[in-house]
């Protein structure tokens, strides 16, 4: 069982809430999502693991049974701003416990750019049966609890 | 085996869109499908978590291989996925 906890602050809007069918429509995988304050922050690593993917926009952390992988985006088509607004504070490969800082960013900026800062945090290769304790649409902390995946 | 080799044509690379596409697809045969790059290990096609970890980026070829009924159409329709800037 794997406790996922919630990679920003701000406010749980569920998978709906993303302004991309691509993840609104779970494509990629079950999970939810939150709408992130609009201030400077860091977003952490959501489970102990280790970094598979970091890139500026999203990162893939792997559990330490090495098969629930969950990935976080930070936005919706931030890919377009190729790191640009992004700090790396880990490295891929790495070793991390949940709540560990992974990249500096700020979701304001991201807004004013006309992009959406909402943050899906999907769990891989997972069916939706396999998420449960799911949090509901609301305010959470940064490392707050966000769904069990069993 | 049956292979395909194919370069990767999306511009954001074997991520988000196009390996959710991709995956959904393979997911629907029934037989065991690995992609890799040339020379590397293979991995499982039906894994979101292993297509990401692969990092395929545009312009790089991977290869797409199964084996049994149905391998070369399912093999032609995921080259074709992979082939296209979705």
């Amino acid at each position: 069982m794997t406790r996922v906890l919630a990679p920003v602050r701000g406010r749980v809007v569920g998978l709906a809430g993303v302004p991309d069918p691509l993840f609104a429509q779970a494509m990629v995988g079950p999970g939810t999502a939150i709408d992130p304050v609009r201030e400077p922050g860091e977003a952490v690593a959501p489970i102990d693991g280790r970094i598979v993917k970091l890139r500026p926009h999203c990162y893939v952390v792997l559990g330490a049974e090495g098969h629930h992988g969950i990935l976080v985006y930070l936005g919706v088509d931030t890919v377009e701003l190729k790191g640009t607004g992004f700090e790396l504070l880990a490295a891929e490969g790495d070793r991390v416990v949940a709540g560990q800082p992974l990249i500096r960013w700020n979701p304001a900026e991201v807004a004013a750019g006309g992009r959406s800062p909402v943050c899906p945090v999907i769990a891989l290769d997972a069916g939706i049966e396999a998420l449960s304790d799911v949090a509901v649409p609301g305010d959470i902390e940064c490392g707050g609890a966000l769904f069990t995946w069993t | 085996m049956i292979e395909r080799k194919v370069t990767v044509e999306s511009k954001v690379g074997l991520h988000a869109r196009p390996a959710a596409l991709f995956v959904q697809t393979a997911a629907k045969a029934p037989m065991e499908i690995t992609v890799a790059k040339p020379g590397g290990i293979p991995v499982n096609a039906k894994s979101i978590l292993s297509l990401l970890a692969l990092d395929a980026r545009r312009g790089e070829q991977i290869v797409i291989s199964a084996d049994g009924e149905g391998a070369e159409q399912i093999l032609d329709d995921l080259a074709a996925l992979v082939a296209e800037d979705a």
